[in-house]
């Protein structure tokens, strides 16, 4: 469904990632509440001070509990929510750009795959006109083709043109999760965020969509967010690795050396507590003690320090900032030996 | 669905009472307003099916007018409140908070007035009358459809399938007319009917008083009235509006009703929990092992026909023995736990097999048996925990309470007991924390609750039932690893229903695989991980994340649903070693080694063309 | 408490709310409401008079001073003066409310001692004989109109059966045998509407909450039968109840005009029909007043009961 064209155009801008990143998060910080006129005047960070980047065909995981805010960031970066302070680029422009026009291209370009297959396809309409609507905006396909469009997109994700017809109860999860990709597809975006999506199937089905989206990666060249809670799926999808923890990067880095040789006490703790698939392995774990503490009453200092094994006093202090500790590979944790 | 409801009754009555007061201008009627003194307060006659009123005009006639007017009445005055409201309600959930409160908010004001009262303040200062009538209802009606119209456009903005068209990148305009439209329709619709209803008893009301629908209109109210002033020679007077009247409102809401009913999915079923006859020959109690199920099946019976979830599933678990249930969605996993406790939903029942627990079995136990071991011999823990606990009764009430069901314990000595209880599964803080509500606590914390909850009488069984799966991953490892905690120091047996496989791995004992309502492959789980021997279990060990950071193994195709199953081995459909056989005949459960089962029919050819089928990857 | 203490300041500004627009409504119609008032099918009005009822009500002055003028009064609890005769119309809301009052509380009283154990009852026997006729006769309930269901009542009782006289009034003191008598039917008329809407939300909502997880939970517990309902499933199940209460007390207050009016009850309602007709407005200001503050004071009531059952409520 791409013109060749397309591969001219990417040489082009493969040419210029080496300076420009396909999508870069500058220091984005979301608060919520505060002000308002009944409301009580508590803000709560849910993202403080996060920069990321991703390059064309580069998938970049982001990793946290829930509260950790990833989810925010990737409807941030997206534009789906306002970001109360920092930017998002996207091939080193601004999305929210004063252009009307340029503001819809890149919101086009950049496409989102939810976490719940059951509630983010509506009930009530057939699948074929859902995909429609990324083909209809601005009448980008005409509408002759777009029959043929919807085909195409169908197969690609390995439905068929009969399923266009079906409505979404008529599928089973992971049936669903691909027309979610399909709809996604739809506007031929470079940038896909997956927010947990593939966390809600059953694992023989899992399998399915990662591979799905791994060839998508190399097959279309497409730069991917992937937003999990799963250390190990992750690792079998992503180059790099980001840790979240309430709403602040705890390491970043290649996702072998953060997910082999992890730095921070939190990548440690997260990774000690996912269970291993071999009985005969029950390890001892780095066992964190209580709950997250809540983002609208955040530790001073370092966030962690309050679960963390080895804070000392001078956590309290000041928030650690990122240190390089590796190749790419940051840390924030005045513990850590650089 | 919205199809079949509009051929109800309601609806074709409804049309009927419609369509009479639409044509009655053209009907070979008299004229309604023609009086007949002579013959005034007669009695039915052919000429006059039913009476004359006290000016000798004929009833039928200005009942159908009377019809006219109060239908039109509520039409009018509904329609606009709706037109109007909905807009409203749809600026204030579309524009943002200042919206909202001008366009939603305000409209409460108009809620601090009885409705009739309001009606009654307005005709004081224009008099009485139709033209006063509609403006007064709608005005009365518009915050019922504003807020409906606003709950709508809320609960579906918040949605992910609108969403996923803001992603897209889809204009306001399109979002609005495809999602939010068709999904607040169902509501107005209910809401509209209501209105309507509501309309026409306050039309009449009105009328009734005398300071409705001015004479010598008629209205069904007027002729009420006008009837009751001749009641004592006429009684039949009053009973046709009377009788109109109230048809006309029943239909409304009836209605009202029918829409409601089918814009709420949950539809209920009845039934009774009915005892199994006596158990087979062959089928006899065990006292050894704590839970012993034998051939349990579990049929649900659906719209499309009686389905079993549950097949011929047996089990055995020793006292301190961890039993771990894999199994995907669809597979029965949930249910079969269920059964055991017999805490099925009443459309699912047991129709053959037996469920032992310490020697007692279940399955033809009365209720009052079942009631007395549950909670006490045999405990369970469930997915979620918020929706499982009470909301209204604090979290030590509610230890207390499985306490107190059980041992004779004044209530202080319940509460110190359910104190101890939250120390013992690691709460800190006990005794502040069983005085708070579960709303206020976190997951893992309520989790632990629900724990303390169920080992409080020191049972020698617990099912578990997923309930890690709605906690982050270090949360799961506290809540499993205080699982096995209180599992070693009480030698309790544990069946643990999961998804899972590392979870699997990390706390069972022996495991069982369950696939589409049936048991594939069953044993201990260090043999089970290291050499499956059914290809579903080394499917979905090669489908799981692995830790070096290949991709995982795809199983093609999906689970069948439970009322379209393959005629063979289930699994066939989606194997890789298949072979004609697999799809001839069922495939039994067969003792395959020592301590170990497995649904295939191949199992021993598969061993010896590779060591391990698992590592065939 | 602090939940207590907001949801009274919110009552208490909504019934200034009340105040002004009862006081605002005459002025917001169109033309000159002493005119509008005098004007009787079409024929235009004597100009003298209504120049003197500009004055009797005040209009002549400006807008404002007549806002803080009337609502100092209402505060001092000073309602004006009737317009056909000049009597207080105070007074004669004092004379008349506690009447209306003692109908609306044996109507409540009525309709909830019968519908909640029989709603309850229905659930717990659903699809029982009870059950189905039960939601005949409630279903019956609310398709007849209150005046209906009074007319017919006179009729069958009084006028047919000769049980009860057709309505009217006795103060307790003087009978107390005769003054329950005559306050049976009109309270039963406005009951039946309220019994037949709590009877299906009570049965709706014991059905809906002991499907819940909490209370399977309550199963798994072994607790008995009759602990789970009272425990576990009827605090729960009385919330939506309360909500419909609240929502149908509107109803239940406009039904008590039409019954008295039907019955020849001298309560607030006979009063403010013959206002009405007489286009009184003072004392139809008066009466809807009154009758509006109640409706926000038993809206208040309803709320706190709702914080009592749900900890939730009380704890946003």
């Amino acid at each position: 469904m791409r013109p060749l064209a397309r591969t001219a155009g990417l040489r082009a801008l493969y040419r210029r990632r080496s300076v420009t990143p396909l999508v870069s998060a500058e220091r984005l910080t979301r608060r919520f509440g505060g002000g308002g006129l009944f409301r009580h005047a508590r803000v709560v960070h849910a993202v403080s001070d996060v920069s990321l980047t991703v390059g064309r065909a580069e998938a970049v995981g982001l990793v946290g509990e829930s509260g950790s805010g990833k989810s925010t960031i990737g409807r941030l970066i997206l534009g789906l929510l306002p970001v109360s302070e920092g930017r998002v680029l996207l091939d080193g422009v601004d999305i929210a750009g004063p252009d009307r026009e340029g503001r819809a291209e890149r919101r086009r370009r950049m496409q989102l795959v939810f976490q719940d297959p059951y509630a983010s396809l509506d009930p009530r309409r057939r699948i074929g006109p859902q995909i429609e609507d990324g083909l209809a905006i601005n009448n980008r396909v005409p509408r002759a083709q777009r029959r043929t469009t919807i085909k195409a997109l169908l197969a690609q994700v390995g439905l068929t043109a009969a399923h266009a017809d079906r409505f979404p109860h008529e599928f089973s999860g992971g049936q669903r999760q691909r027309v979610g990709i399909a709809r996604a597809l739809a506007t031929s975006p470079d940038f896909l965020v997956a927010d947990e999506a593939v966390s809600a199937l059953d694992v023989s089905v899992q399998a399915q969509i990662i591979a799905l989206f791994a060839d998508l990666r190399t097959r279309l060249g497409i730069g991917m967010l992937f937003i999990s809670h799963d250390l190990k799926i992750v690792r079998s999808l992503c180059d790099r690795v980001i840790v979240l923890y309430l709403g602040r990067i705890m390491e970043e880095g290649p996702a072998e050396d953060v997910l082999e040789r992890p730095k921070h006490p939190y990548t440690q703790a997260l990774l000690s507590a996912s269970p291993s698939l071999d009985p005969t392995r029950r390890r001892v774990r780095i066992l964190l003690g209580g709950d997250p503490p809540s983002p609208s009453n955040p530790p001073s200092g370092c966030v962690f320090r309050t679960r963390c094994p080895i804070a000392i006093d001078a956590c309290a202090a000041t928030p650690p900032p990122l240190d390089t500790v590796g190749p790419n590979h940051r840390v924030a944790c005045i513990r850590v030996e650089v | 669905m919205i199809g079949r409801v509009y051929r109800s009754w309601p609806f074709v009555a409804l049309a009927i009472i419609a369509i009479a007061a639409f044509v009655t201008p053209l009907l070979p009627l008299s004229n309604p307003l023609s009086m007949d003194v002579a013959h005034r307060l007669a009695r039915p006659s052919a000429s006059h099916w039913l009476g004359q009123d006290e000016y000798g005009r004929d009833v039928l006639t200005r009942l159908l007018w009377g019809a006219r007017v109060s239908l039109l009445v509520a039409a009018t005055s509904t329609a606009a409140a709706c037109i109007l409201g909905t807009a409203l309600g749809m600026i204030g959930g579309l524009l943002g908070p200042l919206a909202e409160f001008l366009a939603v908010r305000s409209m409460d004001i108009v809620l601090c007035f009885p409705p009739l009262l309001l009606a009654l303040l307005v005709v004081t200062l224009l008099g009485p009358g139709a033209s006063t009538l509609i403006p007064v209802l709608a005005l009365v009606y518009l915050p019922g459809f504003a807020r409906v119209a606003y709950a709508g456009v809320l609960a579906v903005r918040s949605q992910e399938y609108v969403e996923a068209m803001r992603v897209l990148g889809a204009s306001s305009s399109r979002i609005l007319l495809r999602t939010v439209l068709p999904n607040i329709g169902g509501p107005l619709l209910v809401q509209i009917s209501l209105a309507a209803s509501s309309a026409v008893v306050l039309e009449s009301g009105l009328s009734f008083l005398g300071l409705g629908v001015v004479p010598p209109a008629s209205s069904w109210g007027l002729m009420i009235a006008a009837a009751r002033t001749t009641m004592a020679q006429a009684p039949w007077l009053l009973l046709w509006p009377c009788l109109a009247l109230s048809v006309t409102i029943l239909t409304l809401n009836a209605a009202c009703d029918a829409l409601r009913d089918a814009n709420d999915p949950h539809r209920r079923l009845s039934g009774r929990r009915r005892l199994m006859d006596a158990l087979a020959p062959g089928m006899l109690p065990h006292t050894g092992p704590v839970l012993e199920v034998q051939g349990l099946t579990v049929a649900i019976a659906t719209p499309g026909g009686t389905i079993y979830p549950v097949r011929e599933v047996s089990l055995r678990l020793r006292p301190g023995e961890t039993l771990a249930i894999v199994g995907e969605s669809g597979s029965g996993k949930s249910l079969l736990g269920l059964s055991i406790m017999g805490l099925l939903p009443l459309a699912a029942r047991p129709i053959s097999g037996a469920v032992w627990v310490n020697g007692n079995e279940l399955l033809r136990a009365p209720e009052s048996e079942l009631q007395r071991l549950r909670g006490n011999r045999m405990a369970m823990v469930f997915q979620d925990p918020l929706s499982s606990l009470n909301p209204v009764h604090r979290v030590g009430d509610q230890i207390a309470e499985v306490l107190q069901a059980h041992k004779r314990l004044s209530n202080s000595a319940a509460k110190a007991k359910a104190i101890a209880l939250l120390t013992r599964v690691g709460i800190p803080d006990p005794v502040r924390r069983a005085r708070v509500f579960s709303f206020e606590m976190s997951g893992g914390m309520r989790q632990r609750a629900m724990i303390a909850m169920a080992v409080a009488n020191s049972p020698s069984l617990l099912i578990a039932d997923e309930p890690t799966t709605a906690l982050d991953v270090t949360i799961q490892a506290q809540v499993l690893e205080l699982m096995a905690t209180l599992k070693r120091d009480g030698n309790m047996g544990m069946v643990f229903i999961t998804h899972s496989l590392p979870v699997v791995a990390e706390i069972a004992d022996t495991v069982a695989v369950m696939y589409a309502g049936e048991i594939v492959e069953h044993g201990d789980a260090i043999a089970v991980f290291a050499n499956p021997l059914h290809p579903y279990t080394a499917a979905l060990l090669r489908s799981a994340p692995s830790e070096n950071g290949s991709l995982p193994a795809c199983v093609p195709g999906i689970v069948p649903p439970i009322n379209a199953l393959p005629p063979g081995c289930i699994f066939a459909p989606r194997c890789d070693h298949r072979r004609p056989a697999c799809e001839a005949a069922r495939p039994p459960l067969v003792n395959a080694t020592p301590g170990r089962m497995t649904r295939c029919v191949r199992w021993q050819e598969l061993q010896a063309c590779a060591p391990s089928i698992g590592a065939v990857a | 408490m602090a939940w207590v203490l907001k949801r009274i300041g919110i009552s208490l500004l909504l019934v200034w709310v009340v105040a002004s627009i009862v006081f605002l409504a005459i002025h917001l119609v169109p033309g000159d409401p002493a005119e509008l008032l005098l004007s009787q099918g079409g024929a235009a009005p004597d100009q003298a008079a209504v120049d003197q009822l500009r004055e009797q009500l005040g209009l002549d002055r400006p807008l404002m001073a007549q806002y803080l003028r009337s609502l100092g009064e209402v505060v001092r609890g000073d309602l004006g003066e009737s317009l056909q005769d000049g009597s207080s119309v105070t007074g004669e809301i004092v004379r008349r409310l506690p009447r209306t009052l003692e109908l609306i509380a044996a109507a409540a009283l009525l309709a909830l001692i019968t519908g909640l154990p029989l709603g309850m009852l229905a659930a717990l026997r659903r699809g029982g004989i009870a059950d189905r006729l039960l939601s005949i006769i409630s279903a019956a309930g609310l398709a007849l109109p209150v005046f209906v269901l009074g007319t017919l009542m006179v009729l069958l009782f009084a006028q047919t059966l000769h049980w009860v006289s057709a309505g009217g009034y006795v103060p307790l003191a003087q009978a107390p045998g005769k003054h329950f008598t005559l306050l049976a039917m009109p309270a039963a008329a406005i009951a039946t509407g309220l019994f037949s809407a709590v009877f299906r939300i009570t049965r709706a909502s014991v059905l809906d909450v002991s499907w819940r997880d909490y209370v399977r939970t309550a199963r798994a517990k072994g607790l008995s039968r009759h602990r789970i309902l009272t425990r576990h499933i009827l605090r729960n199940a009385l919330m939506p109840v309360v909500t419909v209460v609240a929502l149908h007390l509107g109803t239940l207050l406009g039904g008590t005009v039409l019954v008295e009016y039907v019955f020849n009850y001298p309560g607030l309602s006979g009063m403010l029909v013959d206002a009405v007709n007489a286009r009184d407005y003072p004392e139809v200001q008066g009466v809807v007043l009154v009758i509006s503050v109640l409706f926000v004071t038993l809206n208040l009531a309803v709320d706190l009961i709702y914080g009592a059952l749900d900890p939730q409520v009380r704890n946003s």
